[in-house]
């Protein structure tokens, strides 16, 4: 039977451990060249890393990265799902770190995989925001060995 | 957990302020999200519009009615990416 024309390819993972994007990219394109019936010729890929300052602007210790186990995961799943079927998209990555982070780890990495780069970039871009926005993670920024919970996002 | 309770769980700054992260409580028929936070002193009559609630892993509205074992959860301001 061929494949179902809105099947996609979704592939998220919360990460407790530093990792490498490049890798988990080229992991994932090469699951792509056997997962998909055919070649995706557009991908948009993004890399989010640690500022080295907290939002105020003092030199950043560390940052530490709440969640919430089981809805994190599904929530993530769930809306790149929505947002691939959306933009008619073939394959979504997610990789998201929790725990402590040092200044300038990789934190987030969003990559899509469409047959042009329309889809894939306003893709990548919306499956980003809302990430910011409706995934539960909970952001503390360390200075000087005290904690502060950060209240909201980073401007667009 | 039995069947007629439920599960109450905090997050992040809501969690430190509150000194718990999970508490057990028994279900009462027509009980909300809104209803529990005012049980367990959470803090005024209802919480901060900035909290955000979640019934089972989804969200949902203060006034939805729980059932018998479900896990509600208060969120803080969400800030992740």
């Amino acid at each position: 039977m061929s494949p179902h024309p809105l099947a996609v390819l979704l592939d998220v993972e919360l990460l407790v451990a530093p990792f490498d994007p490049l890798t988990s990219l080229a992991a994932w394109q090469a699951r792509l060249m056997v997962g998909l019936p055919s070649i995706a010729a557009a991908e948009a890929h993004f890399i989010g890393r640690v500022r080295p300052v907290t939002s105020d602007g003092s030199p950043l210790e560390a940052l530490e990265l709440e969640h919430y186990p089981g809805m994190t995961e599904g929530r993530i799943a769930a809306f790149s799902l929505a947002l691939a079927h959306q933009h008619g998209v073939a394959a979504v990555l997610v990789r998201h770190r929790v725990g402590r982070l040092k200044p300038g780890e990789p934190i987030v990495v969003v990559a899509v995989a469409a047959d042009r780069r329309g889809p894939a970039l306003r893709c990548c871009q919306e499956l980003l925001e809302t990430l910011k926005h409706e995934a539960p993670f909970w952001k503390r920024e360390w200075v000087n060995g005290c904690g502060h919970w950060v209240a909201g996002n980073t401007p667009l | 957990m039995t069947s007629g309770e439920l599960r109450v769980r905090l997050f992040a700054g809501l969690r430190e302020e509150a000194g718990w992260q999970e508490r057990s409580l028994v279900h009462q028929s027509g009980m909300t999200a809104a209803a529990v936070w005012k049980l367990l002193n959470l803090g005024g009559t209802a919480p901060p519009a900035t909290v955000r609630v979640a019934i089972n892993h989804e969200f949902a509205a203060l006034d939805t009615p729980l059932a018998n074992g479900d896990e509600v959860a208060f969120l803080p301001p969400i800030s992740g990416g």
